[in-house]
C-alpha cells in the first residue's frame, strides 16, 4: 500500500476509536484505589505532616542599597509566609510574575532611603511598585498588609534611635525655615510645635522606659509608611478581562483528563475482545495501530479544548488575544496528554484494569498539578512534585497564550516540558506495547 | 498455497507447537482438528504473522512469509474471539476492516454489502453488533475476514458457541467459499464439522501434528474396524468387522437359539476413533 493508503488506514483506526468514545454512555466508575490516594493526599495537605507550608513567593528588586532598604528586605525574609527571590531588574521580576514563578514583584526604588528619611518632613513614604498575578488576588492583599507592617517595623527602629530622630526633626525644622510659602508667624508656631514634639518624644521615651504604652501609636493608626502599588500584571497588557479567562485553563485540563481516561482502556479492550488480533493481522504496522489510537486521543483532546475555548469566548466574553499561540499551547497540551495516555494504556491487561489504573493515575496527576487545589496552597515538597504533572504545564501554557502575555521565548519552557512528557509517554508506551505483543 | 515447515513455538516451559510441517493446497478446505489447547490457535497465529515462531517457517502462496503487508493482503482471518466492535454497526465494522486493507469508496461499499449478504446479515446491517445474537456475531466475525476478498482464509473455531441455525449458515458459507475457489484452513474440535467440510484433515494434540490426510484414509488407517451391534430377545451382541454390510446380511440370515435378530446397528469408525486410537483420549477430554 502507498503512503496515502497507510494514512487512510491509520485514520480509519483513529476514527473508529473516536466514534466508540462518542457512543460509550457507560458511567465512569472509580476503583477502590482512588479514594485511598485521595485521602492520603488530603492528609498531607491538612495534616501538617508534610513539612513546610507553601509560602507566598515574591521577586524583590533592591535599587537602593541603603540601610533602610536592606533592613526592610531582611525583615521581609524573616516572615513565615513570604519567600523572597532577589532579582537585579524590574523587568526580570515582572517576567517571573508573568511566567507564574512568583505571585508578585516588588521594586524598592533608588530613592528608598531618601524617601524614608524624609518621611516626616514630606509625609510620604517610599513608593513600592510591582506587579501581581491576577489569579492570586487574595494573596496580593495579604502581601500588601505585610509590607506595611514591615515598613512600620523599620520605621519603629528609626524612631527608637534618638540621634536619628533628632536628625529627622532638624531636617523638618530646616525645611520649614527655608519654605517661602509659609509666613513668619506660622513658622514660629510650627517651630514651637516641633519643639514640643521634641519634648513629647523625650517624655515618651521616658514612659517607654518606665514600661508604659507608646503615646504616639494611636494617632498613627491610619498612617502608611510605604505606599504599595501592586498592579495586576496583565491588565496592563492583554488580559484577563474577566474571571472566566482564569478558570478556562482549569476547565480545559479537566477536559483533557476526561479524554485520557476515556481512551486509556481502548488498547486493552482491543486485546481483550480480539479486535487487536484482527487489526494486527491486517496489512498495517504496529506503529499504525498505536498511532491510530494516539491520533484518536489527540483529535479528541483538541476537540475538547477548542469546544471549551469557543464556548467561553462566545458566552463568557473570553478574549482570544493570541490565537496562534493558543493553538500551539493546545497542540502541546494535547500531545502531552496523549503521551500519558499511550503509556497508561499498555499497562493494564484487561480493559477494566487499564481504566481503573489510568483514572487513578490521572486523578493523582490532576491533584498534584493544581487541578483540584491551587499549587501555592500545597506544602513545599508537593509544589516541587507538581512539576512532574502535565496539568501544571498545560495550565501555564494556556494561561500564557490566553492572558499572561507570554512572549514566544517565555512560552518555550512550558511547551518543551509538555512535548517532553508527550515524547517520553509515547516512546515508553510503544516499547511496552511491542514487548507485550511478543509474549 | 500455504506451507509450514518445522514450526516450533514455546512459552516458557510449555511447548505450544512442536515441529509442525504441512502443506495446504490451493482451493482445498483443510481442517486442523484437535482438543482445546492442542496448539491450533498458535499455529494460526504463526500463519498470519501475529506469533513469531521460535524456529521453522511459514510461506504463503509462493510470495513469502506473512510478516509483510503485501503477503497479509492475501489472508483473511476470523479469530476464535469475536473480533468485532459491539458499538459499531455490522456495516461499520466491515467498513473499518476493509479500509485497513486499502479499500475505499464505492468498491468498499459494494464489498461490505456482498460480505453481509453472504453471511445473511444484510437485513441487520445498520444495527449495532452489540445487539446481535451470539450466532450473528460469529457470522459477522466471518464476514470481516471476507470483506477484502482474500484467496486464503484462516477460520479459527468459527462455530464456537453458536446456535444450530447459525452453525449451519456458517458451514454452508464456508462450503460456498470453497466452491468459489478459496483456500480455507478451518480449526475445530468438532469432528462432525471436519468430516462434513474438509477435503483433508490434520490432527493435532499437545502441539504435535499426529497425522494428515483425507478423512476416509485416516479413518481407514487409524479408526479401527466397524462395529455391528445385534439385538436378539433383549440380548446384545457386538461384532467387529471390516465389512459391516456383509456382517448384517449374515446376522439377518441366521436364526439362533434366541430367535431372529430384532435390531441391528452399525458403528462406523470416524475421526473421534482416529483421535482415540492415536492419543488414547477422546477429542472432548
Amino acid at each position: 500500500m502507498g503512503v496515502l493508503a497507510d494514512i487512510r488506514a491509520t485514520f480509519a483506526i483513529a476514527w473508529t476509536d473516536v466514534r466508540l468514545l462518542l457512543r460509550d454512555r457507560a458511567a465512569a466508575f472509580f476503583t477502590f484505589v482512588f479514594p485511598i490516594i485521595f485521602a492520603m493526599f488530603f492528609g498531607f495537605m491538612f495534616g501538617g505532616g508534610g513539612g513546610e507550608r507553601g509560602k507566598i513567593e515574591i521577586a524583590v528588586v533592591q535599587l537602593d542599597q541603603g540601610p533602610a532598604a536592606t533592613a526592610f528586605i531582611e525583615d521581609l525574609k524573616k516572615t513565615g509566609e513570604i519567600s523572597v527571590k532577589m532579582v537585579p531588574t524590574a523587568e526580570e521580576a515582572e517576567a517571573m510574575v508573568r511566567k507564574g514563578e512568583v505571585i508578585a514583584s516588588i521594586v524598592l526604588p533608588s530613592t528608598f532611603q531618601k524617601d524614608f528619611d524624609n518621611l516626616l518632613s514630606t509625609g510620604k513614604g517610599p513608593k513600592l511598585e510591582g506587579f501581581v498575578d491576577p489569579s492570586r488576588k487574595a494573596e496580593a492583599g495579604l502581601l500588601e498588609g505585610r509590607l506595611n507592617e514591615l515598613a512600620f517595623r523599620t520605621m519603629g527602629k528609626s524612631f527608637s534611635d534618638p540621634a536619628k530622630m533628632k536628625q529627622n526633626l532638624a531636617k523638618v525644622k530646616e525645611s520649614i525655615a527655608k519654605a517661602s510659602d509659609i509666613d513668619n508667624s506660622r513658622k514660629i508656631l510650627l517651630g514651637a510645635a516641633l519643639q514640643n514634639m521634641d519634648s513629647i518624644l523625650d517624655d515618651n521615651q521616658k514612659q517607654a522606659a518606665a514600661g508604659k504604652s507608646d503615646a504616639l501609636s494611636d494617632p498613627m493608626a491610619n498612617f502608611r509608611p510605604v505606599q504599595v502599588d501592586l498592579k495586576e500584571l496583565t491588565r496592563k497588557r492583554v488580559g484577563p478581562t474577566n474571571s472566566f479567562e482564569v478558570s478556562l485553563p482549569q476547565g480545559i485540563v479537566w477536559g483533557l483528563m476526561g479524554c485520557v481516561t476515556a481512551f486509556v482502556s481502548t488498547l486493552a479492550h482491543d486485546r481483550q475482545r480480539g479486535t487487536l488480533v484482527r487489526l494486527l493481522s491486517a496489512p498495517v504496522s504496529r506503529w499504525q495501530v498505536v498511532g491510530g489510537k494516539a491520533l484518536a486521543g489527540f483529535i479528541s483532546c483538541m476537540l475538547v479544548q477548542w469546544v471549551l475555548i469557543g464556548l467561553f469566548a462566545a458566552v463568557f466574553n473570553v478574549k482570544l488575544t493570541n490565537p496562534p499561540m493558543l493553538l500551539i499551547a493546545t497542540l502541546a497540551s494535547a500531545f502531552a496528554f496523549v503521551g500519558v495516555m499511550m503509556f497508561l494504556s499498555v499497562i493494564g491487561r484487561s480493559g477494566e484494569g487499564s481504566a481503573g489504573f489510568g483514572r487513578s493515575v490521572i486523578l493523582v496527576m490532576a491533584m498534584i498539578g493544581g487541578g483540584t487545589i491551587p499549587i501555592f496552597f500545597m506544602p513545599k515538597f508537593m509544589q516541587t512534585v507538581s512539576s512532574a504533572s502535565p496539568f501544571k504545564w498545560a495550565v501555564l501554557a494556556i494561561e500564557g497564550a490566553l492572558w499572561r502575555g507570554f512572549t514566544p521565548a517565555e512560552m518555550m519552557y512550558p511547551l518543551l516540558v509538555l512535548c517532553g512528557i508527550g515524547v517520553v509517554g509515547f516512546v515508553l508506551g510503544v516499547m511496552m506495547f511491542r514487548r507485550a505483543m511478543k509474549t | 498455497m500455504l506451507r509450514l515447515e518445522h514450526l516450533r513455538k514455546t512459552y516458557g516451559s510449555l511447548v505450544a507447537v512442536d515441529d509442525v510441517s504441512l502443506e495446504v493446497r490451493k482451493g482445498e478446505v483443510f481442517g486442523l482438528l484437535g482438543p482445546n489447547g492442542a496448539g491450533k490457535s498458535t499455529t494460526i497465529g504463526m500463519c498470519v504473522g501475529l506469533v513469531s515462531p521460535d524456529s521453522g517457517s511459514v510461506e504463503i502462496g509462493g510470495v513469502g512469509a506473512p510478516t509483510t503487508d503485501a503477503v497479509r493482503r492475501h489472508l483473511g482471518v476470523a479469530p476464535q474471539a469475536l473480533a468485532i466492535y459491539d458499538d459499531l454497526t455490522g456495516a461499520e465494522n466491515l467498513s473499518l476492516f476493509g479500509r485497513l486493507y486499502g479499500l475505499g469508496g464505492r468498491d468498499l461499499s459494494d464489498r461490505v454489502h456482498r460480505a453481509l449478504d453472504l453471511v445473511g446479515l444484510m437485513p441487520r446491517a445498520s444495527d449495532r453488533a452489540g445487539k446481535y445474537s451470539g450466532g450473528m456475531k460469529r457470522r459477522l466475525n466471518l464476514a470481516a475476514a471476507l470483506v477484502h476478498d482474500p484467496p486464503l482464509l484462516l477460520l479459527d473455531e468459527p462455530t464456537a458457541g453458536v446456535d444450530p441455525q447459525s452453525r449451519n449458515n456458517i458451514l454452508d458459507t464456508v462450503r460456498d467459499l470453497a466452491r468459489a475457489g478459496r483456500t480455507i484452513i478451518y480449526t475445530t474440535h468438532y469432528m462432525e464439522e471436519a468430516q462434513r467440510l474438509c477435503d483433508r484433515v490434520g490432527i493435532i494434540d499437545k502441539g504435535r501434528l499426529l497425522c494428515v490426510g483425507v478423512v476416509d484414509d485416516l479413518v481407514r488407517a487409524h479408526g479401527g474396524k466397524s462395529v455391528v451391534r445385534v439385538e436378539r430377545a433383549g440380548k446384545h451382541e457386538r461384532v467387529e468387522t471390516d465389512d459391516p454390510l456383509r456382517e448384517i446380511a449374515t446376522v439377518l440370515a441366521h436364526v439362533g437359539p434366541d430367535g431372529p435378530a430384532t435390531g441391528v446397528h452399525i458403528e462406523r469408525p470416524d475421526l473421534e476413533s482416529v483421535f482415540l486410537s492415536l492419543t488414547g483420549r477422546s477429542l472432548r477430554d
